[in-house]
């Protein structure tokens, strides 16, 4: 599990200032009830969720920065010729043998919460990578983790690329890895609590075939979870 | 391991040694016996009963403890013996057998030591009983059983077989409730005369809904029947069913009203209860559930309150209050909860502050307000906190207890007998509710 951050007066000053002065993702923008700032024309990205099922004891969050849970759905404008690209799209993953489930239910289209319906990968880092066929335009990528507990995924980074290895042409979407512990650059994200409306993230129209999802555990235990991802744009 | 040349088996070893130092010996009593380096750095070896969310949060706590295999799983359903069989392979290197009937693992796993029972309500008195005669002990989830009689019948099993039998009320364990009993009420009396309990646990209705389950992976209805269950809801749901739980009062108000009667020593002599379907209707258990009992203590009456509700999270999540003549300790697993209040007639705390047994607290901001009724209001109590926190899974101090009294090094902090001493009480909540009638614990109500 990714090391307890001390909390700092310095940083906290110093992550406000920031905030002030740069657009919010609409992660954020949904948690403070914003409007998405993203970009000015387009159309509203649509999906659908899942009913709120939440179980269990709730287990302590400490990490810093936390976006809270959404209670409305996220929002971003994407160009009118967007469309659901990874449904039914072949998964592979650092693991061959997930531990529980099987990584093709990444791209099942089933968001719901309980059991059978997520695939569960050992702990440390870990990454799952979408096969998208044909490089695209990617507008968002819209992720559910786990959300039947309000838990806070480590270090998560989201990586588009051409290359199936991701060794050359990868643009980084996210990246919440505050430390860089998982060694992939150090993010400016701010961590998240899962829910049901999951994570949004503008794409920007990135270009690549291939979409990895990489994590590190989270704040109830050291395993990795993926109910769902849903990768939109233009096919190229 | 064990060499060949041992005088005993580590299977004996463990028994006799556990045997040796008996059932419900006080808590925080030093080791009796004291297995050797050997027979320390030996294994356990574990099955585990049921790997639904309560098994994988129990296997969680115990990925850190040392000195443990995992050697068999047993779960009806395909799906959660998969998933048990996968995560223990990652964490020991190791694959267990995985059984879908509990009697075959037990005829085909012979040199098991213990077992960890996390399988619906009505099941753990069985399993428990099941493993203890099969020589195994066995650390069992709360509620002990759906039935009183079933949880006797656990009592009498543990002391027949002379095995360990700990039952998961873990917050026994737990650093913060030890001290705040061991140091605080009985070393320093910090609450005076505790007069009042006031306890929750209430969850919003997004936590209370139906668990789902994907159909395809649904287990064939001959094989529920088999195991007692009338259809895969019941199977994921079986908290709300009458023959299978004790409902929420036994599922969350276990936990806390154990707590009750642990930190006054004494059971209630009396409970008066409320209950109904307020938002789910369809439930056969109550959905809000509020209780009263009467405790004499030493010291004088007691009063306390619980109330567990499934349909709103209002009033700030679940803890225990102990109200005292001099002190209030607000308690709870989660630390933000936790919070000691000194009466303004109390004796100053500045040597216990000085010395590190509590932490003064920022003042909180007074009141500004032109309302006459405020001047009649006793003055504000100062706040303070514990010092420290746990820094595990909830869960795992209660499994170090349980291994360490199997390997010979501790006394178990709830054992069957002491768990059964306070949980009775609450087998008779949802009865006083149904009639609507306070009801008096006799000796026969709370009884082995």
């Amino acid at each position: 599990m990714k090391k307890q951050h001390i909390a700092s007066t310095v940083f906290t000053i110093a992550a406000l200032a920031i905030a002030g002065c740069e657009k919010k993702s609409p992660q954020e923008a949904a948690a403070g009830g914003e409007a998405p700032s993203t970009i000015a024309k387009g159309v509203p990205l649509n999906t659908e969720f899942p009913p709120e099922l939440i179980e269990g004891t709730p287990q302590p969050m400490d990490v810093p920065n936390l976006v809270q849970a959404l209670v409305e759905p996220p929002k971003l404008l994407v160009p009118e010729s967007t469309t659901l690209l990874s449904k039914g799209k072949m998964v592979t993953g650092s693991e061959e043998s997930p531990l529980i489930g099987e990584l093709s239910l990444i791209t099942d289209g089933d968001k719901e919460a309980g059991e059978g319906y997520y695939v569960e990968l050992s702990g440390g880092p870990q990454w799952v990578q979408i096969d998208l066929e044909q490089s695209a335009e990617v507008s968002a990528v819209w992720v559910w983790h786990f959300h039947s507990q309000k838990r806070a995924y480590n270090d998560v980074v989201i990586q588009i690329s051409d290359d199936a290895e991701f060794k050359t042409g990868v643009t980084t979407i996210y990246n919440n890895d505050y430390d860089d512990s998982s060694k992939l650059g150090k993010g400016s994200d701010s961590p998240y609590v899962e829910s049901r409306f999951g994570l949004l993230v503008d794409a920007k129209g990135a270009k690549g075939r291939y979409v990895r999802l990489h994590s590190q555990g989270n704040t109830s235990n050291d395993s990795n979870h993926y109910i769902e991802v849903e990768v939109h744009g233009k096919a190229l | 391991m064990k060499t060949e040349s041992s005088v005993i088996s580590r299977r004996d070893f463990i028994g006799k040694t556990a045997g040796g130092i008996g059932a419900g010996l006080v808590l925080g009593a030093p080791s009796i016996l004291r297995a050797s380096q050997d027979e320390a750095a030996d294994k356990i070896h574990v099955a585990l009963v049921g790997f639904g969310k309560q098994g994988k949060v129990l296997l969680d706590a115990m990925s850190n403890i040392p000195g443990l295999h995992f050697q068999a799983i047993c779960d009806i359903w395909d799906y959660n013996l998969k998933g048990g069989i996968a995560k223990v392979r990652a964490l020991q290197g190791h694959t267990p057998k995985g059984y879908a009937d509990i009697d075959e693992m037990l005829a085909t796993e012979k040199s098991l030591d213990a077992a960890i029972v996390a399988t619906p309500d009505f099941w753990h008195s069985p399993h428990t009983i099941k493993c203890l005669e099969a020589g195994l002990h066995v650390y069992c989830e709360k509620m002990m059983a759906n039935t009183i009689d079933a949880a006797r019948a656990m009592v009498r099993a543990m002391e027949k077989t002379g095995k360990l039998c700990q039952i998961g009320h873990q917050r026994r364990s737990n650093p913060r409730y030890r001290y705040t009993l061991e140091q605080l009420i009985k070393g320093k009396n910090i609450c005076g005369q505790i007069v009042n309990i006031n306890g929750q646990w209430n969850r919003a209705v997004s936590s209370s809904q139906d668990i789902g389950y994907n159909p395809k992976l649904a287990i064939k209805p001959e094989i529920l029947a088999r195991y007692g269950f009338k259809d895969m809801h019941q199977f994921m749901n079986w908290r709300t069913y009458r023959d299978l739980s004790g409902g929420p009062i036994s599922d969350l108000g276990a936990h806390q009203i154990d707590i009750f009667n642990w930190f006054l020593g004494v059971s209630p002599k009396s409970v008066f209860a409320s209950g109904g379907n307020d938002y789910f209707k369809t439930r056969e258990h109550f959905d809000n559930v509020m209780t009263i009992f009467d405790y004499e203590t030493p010291q004088g009456g007691v009063r306390a309150f619980y109330q567990v509700l499934t349909t709103t999270s209002a009033g700030g999540g679940y803890y225990e209050s102990f109200m005292g003549t001099e002190a209030t300790i607000n308690i709870s697993e989660r630390s933000a909860y936790t919070n000691i209040y000194r009466e303004s007639s109390a004796p100053p705390w500045d040597d216990l502050v000085s010395r590190g047994f509590l932490k003064r607290q920022a003042a909180a901001p007074k009141v500004q307000s032109a309302d006459a009724i405020a001047s009649y209001e006793s003055a504000a109590p100062e706040a303070y906190a514990l010092p420290g926190d746990l820094s595990k899974p909830p869960h795992q101090p209660h499994l170090e207890n349980f291994f360490d009294a199997v390997r010979g090094k501790a006394a178990l902090n709830c054992d069957a007998r002491h768990a059964f001493e306070s949980e009775a009480p609450i087998y008779w909540v949802n009865p006083s509710a149904l009639s609507r009638q306070p009801i008096n614990l006799t000796a026969e109500h709370l009884s082995v």
